[in-house]
Parts: structure tokens; C-alpha cells; sequence
């Protein structure tokens, strides 16, 4: 198969994933629960990729990364400390449901930032003529639809001077384009273990500086007390950790590392310049893509003419190329471009694709596009 | 021998304070405290040699981490609070 779905989930991993996985199911319980070898490694397994994450983020304290089941997981701990009922909440045209659908059940009143896409100088505009008011902003790094990267450091900057708490939702940037914590200034930042950081399923990473807790339960410390501790990272970790998750997270990560984000990006934004510039040889083709490529990452959106974007996927499915179609779990940024209709057909590339992969998806495109009408 | 244990309010705190004492050259190990030690509800700790306490200390304070309480550990398992 050919994968191109890694904006989902990457499927392809460094061999020492799958590895650092199994010796945690054979040799590691969980960190804090008992002083044996067993949960011992665990707990150096752990910190390890508190370490890892803490320094490839520009985070100043290992306890400030909170590991979570998913970005979700981490999105809802964030939002949920920081929004309540009535909350005037900012967001942008490109939020994911993650985002969306917590804001929604907590009641808030949210407010969209609409701007043009990959036009970064007017979402910058659009939240500059919204922020006044805003007791909360919401905005994701990079869009999982369109791979739009969104100018949060200029928006950040904006949140800093006006006193309004930010929370980045990283899901599609993190392990691809830099991110510093620390001079972004967020409350938070809300990333998934199991894309662009190449670790499993199951795992996701919430860096914070405090924040209510969603869960609550055994921590393996003050076991005496009937709350939950007031420090990080204990205080949003409550229940056993996925210690397969994080070991072959802390693999991940060290790939990243040792990779770098920028070979990694530069890599990602070949594969889209090549299927872009072949897509746009096929007659009916509609791309969205960057004019400025510094405003997109490895996503690449199209469409073939008015055919349900369902229906090319599932004829690329048949080929054995994976892609995604319909709305991605983000409406929004599909009603932002005017898109909610018909969805897109999405290809997200990582590290491990390669350009032979690029074509064998344009030929099946241009077979398609000639074979159904 | 004779040990000093940090006290620490969390596992990975106990972490983070045993890797500042490697990166000033003390030995550092994270562990549960002995039974005879009379702190409550899984607490973490990390040893030292008894020779270390002082740097430990300063190390600590140049990284501005703080501490929890102090025991000296003896041989036979048994300690007692100590104000540095």
C-alpha cells in the first residue's frame, strides 16, 4: 500500500518504535506505583520522554509535559481549564472538532476569526479586529485539512499584550515545523504522539503550566489526600500510563531529534510541490495549495471536477493508495473555504515517503479522473 | 555507609532533582524511602552520600529547585530528620 494518510496517523515508524512498545509490555508496569525495577524503568522510560518532548518544544521543566492518550485528550484538558459556560472564545476559520465540539458542550460563546486560506497577514487581521473581548484564544498551528500554517507566533504575541490566555492546538505541526513554548507565551499546547511524532496510537502530549483536571484518580504520590496534587505533571496523569504508548513515543521523539524538523519539513514540502505540480497537469483537477509554500506543510487538499470526494478516494483505496476524503473532523475550515459540500480528497505525506510513491499516486489519478465520469 | 534523602513531592520531581545532582557530579538515585523513613503516602526520595549533602544543595538552589525534607539514613535502615 501506498500510504498517504499520515495527517490521520503516520503508519510508518522507526523500526525502534514498535521496539521500545514491546520491551515495555514485557519489562515495564507504570511510574509511581511501587519502588521495583519494574515500575522503576517505567519511570526513567517516562522522563526520558518528558526530557525528549520538553527539549525539542523549548519547554524549561520535564513536569510541564503532561502525556495524554491523544491530542483530544490533551485539547479537552486545556479547554476545559480555561473555558466555561458564557466564555467569549476566539478561534480560527480551521479549528478541528477537538477544538470545536469541547467548546460547544462546555457552552461557550465562540467566535470565528475567518480569514482567507493560506493568507496568513488577513488571519492576522481577522484576530487582531476579534481579540478585544476574548477571554480565551483557541488556534490550531497548522490546518489538518488544507496544511495552512497559521501565523501563531504574530497571534500569540497579540494574545501576550492583551492578556489573553492561548491555547495552540499543534496536532498537524508538532515534530514538522519548530515550536517554543516558552516564547510563545501559551497556556497551553496540545499535540497527538502518533503523528508527526511518530510514536503509537494511544498517545498525545499536553504542555502546560497548571490546569483543572479532567480525570481524576490514583497518581502513585500524596496518596494520602483525597484531591488530586496540585503539581504537574501528577495532577493531570491520573490512572495507569500507556507506558508501550510512551516508550515508543520517547523513540519518536528521538527521531525527530535526530532527523530534525527542518529536514523533515523540507522533505514533506517536496512531495507536495511534486504531486501539486502533477495534479495541476490533470484536466479537472482543484488544488488548494500555497502560493508561498512557507504557509503549508506535507497536506495537500483536491478535488476531481464535482466528483463526492468519497468517491476518488475510494477508487485511489482500490489502487491501494490511502488517502481521506470527506470533511476530516473539521467542518469549519470546510465552510471556511467553501468546501463543506463536497470535502476533499486529502494526501499527507511524512518522512518516509518517497517521490515514486508521488507518482504512482499521479497516475492513478490521471487513470481516474479518465475512467469515471 | 551513610545516606542523606531528599524528600520529593512528586516521582518525577525526585527525577528532575537526581538529574541537576548528575549534571553537578553527585550520584543521585531515585528510590521509595525505607520503611523506617516516616513519611506517608508514596513519597519518592533521592539518596546521596552523606559527603554530598552541601553541593547537593547548592546545586539545587542554582537550578531553583526546591526541596522536601531531609533524613539521614543509617545502616540499618533507620533515619532521622535533618536541618540543613
Amino acid at each position: 500500500m501506498i500510504y498517504l494518510d499520515n495527517a490521520a496517523t503516520t503508519l510508518h515508524k522507526p523500526y525502534t518504535v514498535s521496539e521500545a512498545a514491546q520491551k515495555a509490555i514485557r519489562r515495564m508496569t507504570t511510574p509511581g506505583r511501587g519502588g521495583h525495577s519494574a515500575s522503576m524503568l517505567a519511570a526513567e522510560t517516562a522522563y526520558r520522554c518528558r526530557e525528549r518532548a520538553a527539549s525539542l518544544f523549548g519547554v524549561n521543566s520535564p513536569e510541564s509535559i503532561v502525556l495524554t492518550f491523544n491530542a483530544t485528550h490533551a485539547l479537552n484538558i486545556a479547554i476545559k481549564s480555561l473555558a466555561r459556560e458564557g466564555s467569549r472564545v476566539l478561534i480560527s476559520g480551521y479549528e478541528h472538532n477537538s477544538v470545536v465540539r469541547p467548546l460547544n458542550t462546555i457552552g461557550a460563546r465562540v467566535i470565528v476569526a475567518v480569514s482567507e486560506l493560506f493568507e496568513p497577514e488577513d488571519a492576522v487581521r481577522a484576530f487582531e479586529r476579534r481579540l478585544g473581548g476574548a477571554e480565551l484564544v483557541v488556534i490550531n498551528h497548522t490546518s489538518n485539512v488544507f496544511g495552512y500554517i497559521l501565523p501563531v507566533e504574530r497571534i500569540a504575541e497579540m494574545c501576550k499584550a492583551a492578556r489573553v490566555p492561548l491555547i495552540i492546538d499543534a496536532s498537524q505541526s508538532a515534530g514538522v515545523v519548530d515550536i517554543d513554548f516558552e516564547r510563545l507565551g501559551a497556556d497551553f499546547i496540545a499535540m497527538p504522539g502518533h503523528k508527526g511524532l511518530y510514536g503509537p496510537q494511544g498517545t498525545g502530549i499536553l504542555i502546560a503550566r497548571g490546569g483543572k483536571t479532567l480525570i481524576e484518580g490514583g497518581t502513585g504520590g500524596n496518596s494520602q489526600l483525597p484531591e488530586m496534587p496540585d503539581f504537574l505533571p501528577d495532577r493531570l496523569e491520573a490512572g495507569t500510563h500507556n507506558m508501550p504508548g510512551i516508550a515508543g513515543l520517547e523513540q519518536g521523539l528521538k527521531f525527530v531529534e535526530k532527523v530534525g524538523t527542518k529536514k523533515i519539513l523540507a522533505h514533506e514540502k517536496a512531495l507536495v510541490r511534486q504531486a501539486a505540480d502533477g495534479l495541476g497537469q490533470i484536466a479537472g483537477i482543484r488544488l488548494y495549495k500555497a502560493n508561498n509554500e512557507e504557509n503549508q506543510t506535507g497536506v495537500l487538499s483536491f478535488n476531481l471536477r464535482d466528483l463526492p470526494s468519497e468517491q476518488v478516494a475510494g477508487a485511489l483505496s482500490e489502487r491501494n493508495i490511502a488517502v481521506r476524503a470527506g470533511l476530516h473532523c473539521a467542518p469549519l475550515a470546510h465552510r471556511s473555504v467553501g468546501t463543506l459540500s463536497q470535502g476533499t480528497v486529502r494526501m499527507s505525506v511524512s518522512v518516509f515517503n518517497t517521490k515514486f510513491e508521488i507518482n504512482r499516486m499521479l497516475n492513478h489519478i490521471e487513470d481516474i479522473s479518465k475512467k469515471i465520469k | 555507609m551513610v545516606f542523606y534523602l531528599i524528600i520529593c513531592r512528586s516521582l518525577t520531581y525526585a527525577q528532575r532533582t537526581a538529574k541537576v545532582l548528575e549534571r553537578a557530579g553527585i550520584s543521585a538515585i531515585v528510590m521509595r524511602p525505607p520503611v523506617k523513613i516516616p513519611e506517608k503516602g508514596c513519597v519518592y526520595c533521592v539518596k546521596i552520600s552523606e559527603k554530598r549533602l552541601r553541593e547537593a544543595l547548592i546545586a539545587l538552589n542554582n537550578a531553583g529547585m526546591s526541596h522536601g525534607k531531609i533524613y539521614i539514613l543509617y545502616a540499618d535502615g533507620s533515619g532521622a530528620e535533618v536541618k540543613p
